[in-house]
């Protein structure tokens, strides 16, 4: 299967990243017939505890163990613990006690993983980088699309999801705070493809493919103006050469939505907890739009 | 629980009750027997009508039909065109709940749902494509940057040269929002208040556009 990995990056928190992950994964997996696959790489688990209930998300990841903590932790200690299968959630569990969306899998995260930064310099640079692609390689190809979700960072564990993926998906919010950030990004990016480089042949080095703009309100000009900024900034980018001219700014723009803040309690998408609202209609148009973007790209 | 945990506890159950089977007896157990067996007959019915609708695509469609892809943007006209392309009839229905039921038993009699399913997405496709502004956008944003980066006199100069149709177009393509009465003053403030603050939050920009 010709499978995307795409990691979903940005070391501003608050952005709309783990809504993004969530909520595209699912519209892929119920709209597009796509097998998906998330991978929950932050500590927060915010995935994880969107698409599982706490007691449920707690009793799998005990300790660890059936979570993507456990391949951090075979890589420190050399040791080989991690089971793929047994760590899979596959579908997510509705109001009738049982699945739906049986093609949207998950590697949950768990809290145990804010121990791996302090300890994974203990291994060489290049050791780390190819973590997530050694362990999880061969497994992304049963998957049409595989989303790491980050954590809101740039340190090592995000590191090992931009050397694993194709491209970069860029969650954003629309405010100056998130466009200098963006500037910084873009440019760490570009430093991470260097570094890359040589344990990548024959590979295409990730790169910033797509940008997503969250909490968007079409009120006034603040929202407009801020976007504007973003689109000046970009092209700034691209001719410095620190963003690709393929790198584009994905329409529609998510609005606000009450629904969508709700679903995370309910632990479900939004696909499946609202389908009418505006949030499940603005992730359906722009998950039509990243499969456009994605399966046309050469 | 997930389908295959399901199987697993009826398999489970069912093999209790094979060794078992000679031993069981007495009312309470009966009954609830009796009702299990009810329910898993409603159960098989679901099943297969489900297994049959998957195999045949019908509850995908049914699925896309009531998507929110669905809701945003399928009308009655588009329905209707779909019933005359993909089953080659018209549909009576006026109501869009009761075009959509007539599409489905349509599509589903002339076993066409595959046809449906592709005519669906290619609609909704089309609807979310949207036009990139192409070169007048991106030479109209850089003038923007450009006009931030002038002094007060070399500013006022370059928007004298400029007619009120030129300004409205940088404004409109720079996300300032006006209506059809503001003057040409107010909408001089606009640009110049706006396009400063791009030039100052684009420090990329500046170096860029500089080249």
């Amino acid at each position: 299967m010709s499978s995307k990995v795409l990691a979903f990056i940005n070391f501003k928190g608050g952005v709309g990243k783990t809504a993004t992950v969530v909520n595209i994964a699912a519209t892929l997996a119920a709209l597009h017939e796509k097998k998906v696959l998330i991978v929950d790489l932050d500590p927060q688990s915010n995935s994880s505890l969107w698409l599982m209930r706490p007691d449920r998300w707690r009793e799998h990841v005990a300790r660890g163990r059936r979570s993507t903590f456990q391949i951090f932790d075979d890589a420190l200690q050399g040791k080989n613990r991690f089971d793929f299968d047994e760590a899979l959630v596959k579908g997510v569990i509705t109001w009738t006690g049982l699945t739906d969306l049986p093609r949207l899998h998950l590697l949950p995260a768990a809290l145990e993983l804010l121990r791996i930064e302090d300890r994974i310099h203990e291994l060489r640079p290049s050791a780390i980088y190819q973590i997530l692609d050694s362990a999880l390689g061969m497994q992304f190809k049963q998957y049409n699309y595989v989303l790491l979700d980050c954590p809101p960072n740039l340190y090592s564990t995000t590191k090992t999801a931009i050397f694993s993926a194709d491209s970069c998906i860029v969650p954003y919010v629309p405010d100056y705070l998130s466009l200098s950030g963006f500037q910084v990004l873009a440019e760490q990016v570009t430093e991470m493809r260097e570094k890359f480089a040589p344990y990548l042949p024959g590979r295409r080095r990730p790169n910033i493919g797509a940008l997503i703009v969250s909490h968007y309100r079409q009120t006034g000009n603040v929202f407009r103006l801020a976007v504007n900024e973003l689109e000046l900034s970009m092209a700034a980018l691209r001719e410095a050469g620190v963003l690709s001219e393929q790198t584009v700014l994905l329409q529609p723009y998510v609005r606000h939505c009450v629904r969508v803040a709700e679903s995370t309690s309910e632990h479900l998408p939004v696909i499946l907890y609202a389908p009418g609202s505006i949030g499940a209609q603005d992730y359906a148009d722009l998950t039509q739009r990243f499969v456009d973007l994605f399966e046309t790209k050469k | 629980m997930n389908y295959s945990d399901l199987a697993g506890r009826l398999a489970q159950i069912g093999e209790r009750i094979a060794r078992h089977s000679e031993k069981l007896e007495g009312e309470i157990l009966g009954r609830s027997a009796g009702k299990l067996a009810s329910q898993l007959d409603r159960f098989e019915e679901h099943l297969e009508s489900h297994l049959a609708s998957r195999k045949s695509r019908e509850l995908f469609l049914e699925n896309l039909l009531r998507s929110p892809a669905s809701k945003r943007h399928l009308t009655i006209a588009l329905l209707k065109r779909a019933s005359r392309e993909v089953g080659g009839k018209r549909l009576k229905s006026e109501d869009l709940a009761a075009a959509k039921r007539e599409f489905i038993h349509l599509v589903h009699g002339a076993g066409k749902q595959d046809q449906a399913v592709q005519f669906l997405k290619e609609v909704f496709a089309e609807a979310v494509h949207v036009e990139s502004g192409g070169k007048e956008k991106t030479l109209l944003q850089r003038e923007f940057i450009n006009l931030g980066q002038l002094l007060d006199e070399d500013f006022a100069k370059e928007i004298s040269a400029r007619s009120i149709a030129e300004l409205r177009r940088v404004a409109a393509v720079n996300g300032i929002r006006f209506t059809d009465k503001t003057n040409r003053q107010r909408l001089t403030t606009l640009i110049r208040r706006y396009a400063q603050r791009a030039a100052f939050n684009v420090p990329a920009a500046r170096v860029a556009s500089s080249d």
